[in-house]
């Protein structure tokens, strides 16, 4: 028996350091024109990304179904364990709210807690990272609750997208809605705080943007965890591992991708940089 | 002080005030023409007028009224209305000299004295780092020599001391700043203070101001100026833009007329007689020509008919007032949000621009309109937010822009000199942040962009050693004349190139309204060739008189 960690996909979190971390990633759906697909399951992020420049109308995304958290909740009871399932910011999906249901549909039991990250994607994966190493070093299911709950606020992302349009077409823009309107060439960089999409800077050319991402990411130490992202970029998101390699352990540095449920949002080209506040010993 | 001396009532103060501001008004043009730069610009001569004006019209009409009313009312009517460098510095001059007189009913020449060397303190304080060889030392050597006069002097005689100090502070202009010695001309703002002295003089005796005045030889130190300026020794660029007093009226059509043996004063009564807001300007070989025409083609084919006519551009008045109309009316998006910028440009391009970015509001002017206090105030007030971040965009306005911050603390200026300034401040707005976050990202873009501005020559002249013709496409590169060339993309490309850019720089161009698409993108393009790795980003500005803005960062 032991504290597991369930997440959504929005956590864009690699399929090997979930499964090193036996960390269960439920798929949102993403759906193109009348197809559903599970993200990353059913349709890989480079498949997504390869047809989105084609598709007439853009894909939409939906929430894990009730039966799904249901299931993966009932299979990890039954193994004996008591679950920590933290999830994408509420005020951007319904994922935790097919969470909570399921949690109902089993008795409210107190072996299943539900935590709004308040984040999604690269932060989000840093976040369940930690929630996954806090529920291996507890002894006590409430105590790691606790901790993770506190620990949420140590994750910081930023992302820079080439265009604001996918997230406000998909109505997630948030307050980034001012940097809406371009009769100039601009790079926004964006943040998630409370939950919400805000605007950071707007950056004239993708070079400033990625020499931003790091600072941004640099005046955030000391910091303990680092994960880069991409959708569709990778020579981009190496050259920014470069710069921040140095800040953390190998084992700490993390690469992820914009999966096809993100990449419905941030579109092509978009980077981004999360990290960690904290060192190893006060964590 | 002795007890002979003749008092000054406040209505004479007035009338003194008056008439200086009625030679100011006819001067304004002469005024204008000692800009230095023969750029459309706001001038010197208009906004020091407007002034003036603004608190002429302020004062008391009673027949008897105090002459602290009078100096209290004149120096705040001219606080709403001043506008360009030149105004905020008259305007605080009022207030000192009204601070001075604040409690007399009638004031002797002593207390002018007191008033002038006050007025002096106050106009010196408007400036951050004042300069000599301008408005600010012929102010002071008026003062310093009203000082001096013994007491017991009447009023007039002092004036006439201060006049006559200001008259040779002004001859010697030139030799304390090199760039108006180059062009040949005194100081524009200390003409300007001679003319109000020489005015308030001329009100209370006639006589002693056409003494002093041809003692000082005024009228050739003018001459000697204007000639420098011409080969007509007329003013030559009557202010092409002073479109803040224009008619918005039928079409505005410019072109130039080329011949021989052009007579400015026929072609000036023709356009008189046909439309409106006439400015003639140029010689027998080059005529310059602006006005408003409910037939542009009417005016055209006249000038065809004198000589080749190029450089023609009409735009349509009543249209654009109408969209101006339009968009005043709306209100702010920004009423009621905690936080917002108001800044100030010209064009239809820029002003969409800096809405997008986030603008509250803008308020149309910048080169060739520098806005008053009043109407910068009425702008932050439109936008309607609980505090404001304003972009004056332009190095005439940031005084004056001060001077609404100064009276309203909810307005904080970031002192941006160019519209490429603002609009890289504008960037780094972010409505998210605090406003002390903004201020700081705002401030930090200042530094790093340089502004290339692109116009035609107004007049003849020579600026920094660059000799420059009527009609050159002239480049200036942070506010220093720098090139002349052929057309408009040469001298953007030349700027360019003296600027410098490495691949990582980002050019941008804002073409203005006077310049064909197809223009601007084959000047991008070239300059896209000539540096690989360079981002070139072209926008709309829509600006009048300026072809090209441009920035590099």
């Amino acid at each position: 028996m032991a504290i597991r960690i369930v997440t959504d996909s929005v956590s864009d979190l690699p399929p090997s350091l979930a499964q090193a971390n036996n960390i269960t990633v439920i798929p949102c759906y993403v759906v193109i024109g009348s197809e559903t697909y599970k993200d990353g399951v059913e349709i890989s992020a480079d498949r997504f990304y390869s047809r989105l420049p084609d598709l007439p109308r853009l894909p939409s995304t939906s929430q894990p179904t009730i039966a799904d958290f249901q299931e993966t909740y009932q299979r990890l009871l039954d193994q004996g364990h008591q679950v920590i399932s933290v999830h994408v910011s509420a005020k951007l999906s319904g994922t935790l709210n097919s969470a909570t249901q399921a949690k109902a549909a089993l008795g409210d039991t107190s072996d299943i807690e539900i935590i709004d990250s308040q984040s999604a994607s690269a932060p989000m994966g840093l976040a369940v990272l930690d929630a996954a190493r806090i529920a291996r070093e507890s002894s006590e299911f409430q105590g790691a609750v606790r901790q993770t709950r506190l620990s949420m606020q140590k994750h910081h992302g930023f992302v820079m997208v080439d265009t604001l349009e996918f997230l406000q077409k998909g109505g997630r823009i948030g307050k980034a809605q001012a940097f809406l309107g371009g009769m100039l060439k601009v790079k926004p960089i964006l943040t998630i705080r409370d939950g919400e999409v805000h605007p950071v800077e707007r950056p004239r050319s993708t070079e400033r943007a990625k020499n931003r991402l790091v600072e941004l990411a640099q005046t955030l130490a000391p910091i303990r965890q680092v994960n880069i992202s991409y959708s569709t970029d990778r020579v981009q998101a190496l050259g920014i591992r470069a710069q921040l390699a140095e800040l953390v352990p190998p084992e700490n540095l993390v690469e992820s991708r914009f999966g096809p449920v993100l990449g419905t949002y941030v579109g092509p080209n978009a980077l981004g940089v999360a990290v960690t506040q904290g060192t190893e010993d006060m964590t | 002080m002795s007890t002979n001396e003749r008092e000054l009532t406040g209505a004479e103060l007035r009338s003194a005030f008056r008439l200086a501001f009625d030679r100011l008004e006819e001067s304004r043009e002469v005024v204008n023409a000692l800009n230095v730069f023969p750029v459309p610009d706001g001038d010197t001569g208009t906004n020091m007028s407007l002034t003036l004006r603004s608190g002429i019209e302020r004062c008391p009409d009673s027949d008897d009224p105090p002459a602290s009313d009078v100096a209290r009312e004149l120096a705040q009517g001219a606080f709403f209305g001043a506008r360009g460098n030149s105004g905020v510095i008259l305007s605080q001059f009022l207030k000192g000299f009204s601070d001075a007189l604040r409690d007399r009913a009638t004031c002797n020449a002593a207390d002018l004295a007191q008033a002038l060397d006050m007025a002096r303190v106050a106009a010196y304080g408007a400036v951050g780092s004042p300069k000599e060889g301008t408005m600010l030392t012929v102010i002071r050597r008026a003062a310093e020599a009203a000082l001096e006069v013994p007491d017991g002097a009447e009023a007039a005689d002092l004036l006439a001391t201060a006049f006559g100090a200001s008259c040779v502070a002004l001859k010697n202009t030139p030799e304390q700043l090199p760039v108006l010695k180059e062009a040949g001309v005194v100081d524009s703002g200390g003409l300007g203070v001679v003319i109000i002295v020489g005015g308030a003089l001329e009100a209370l005796s006639p006589s002693q101001y056409d003494t002093a005045s041809s003692e000082a030889q005024l009228e050739s130190i003018i001459d000697s100026s204007m000639a420098s300026l011409g080969d007509s020794g007329q003013p030559q660029d009557q202010g092409f833009v002073h479109s803040s007093l224009e008619e918005a009226w039928g079409y505005c059509t410019e072109f130039i007329i080329s011949g021989s043996g052009l007579s400015l004063e026929d072609v000036r009564r023709y356009c008189e007689e046909m439309g409106r807001s006439t400015v003639v300007v140029g010689d027998s070989a080059n005529v310059r020509v602006h006005v408003h025409m409910q037939d542009p083609g009417q005016a055209i084919s006249y000038g065809v008919s004198l000589g080749s006519v190029s450089s023609v551009k009409i735009e349509n008045m009543d249209q654009q007032n109408v969209e101006w109309a339009a968009g005043h009316a709306a209100p702010a998006p920004s009423v009621g949000a905690p936080l917002t910028v108001v800044a100030v440009s010209a064009g239809r391009g820029l002003a969409q621009l800096f809405m997008e970015s986030g603008c509250g509001h803008v308020i149309e002017g910048g080169q060739t309109m520098n806005p008053s206090v009043q109407q910068i105030m009425q702008g932050v007030e439109h936008a309607g937010a609980e505090e404001t971040i304003f972009l004056p965009n332009n190095k005439n306005i940031v005084l004056t822009a001060q001077q609404v911050a100064a009276n309203d603390p909810t307005v904080h200026v970031v002192p941006t000199r160019s519209v490429p300034q603002g609009v890289a401040a504008m960037l780094a707005y972010n409505p998210a942040s605090t406003l002390e976050e903004n201020l700081a990202a705002m401030e930090s873009t200042l530094s790093e962009v340089t502004t290339i501005e692109i116009t035609q020559a107004v007049r003849d002249t020579s600026v920094d050693g660059v000799a420059v013709r009527l009609g050159d496409f002239i480049a200036l590169l942070d506010d220093n004349l720098v090139l002349t060339a052929e057309s408009a993309e040469r001298a953007l490309q030349g700027a360019v190139g003296m600027a410098g850019v490495d691949p990582g720089s980002i050019l941008t161009i804002y073409r203005g309204a006077d310049v064909e698409e197809s223009s601007s993108d084959a000047v991008a393009a070239s300059l896209e060739d000539e540096t690989p790795g360079l981002q070139v980003d072209q926008v709309y500005g829509g600006q009048p008189h300026y072809h090209y803005l441009a920035s590099i960062e």
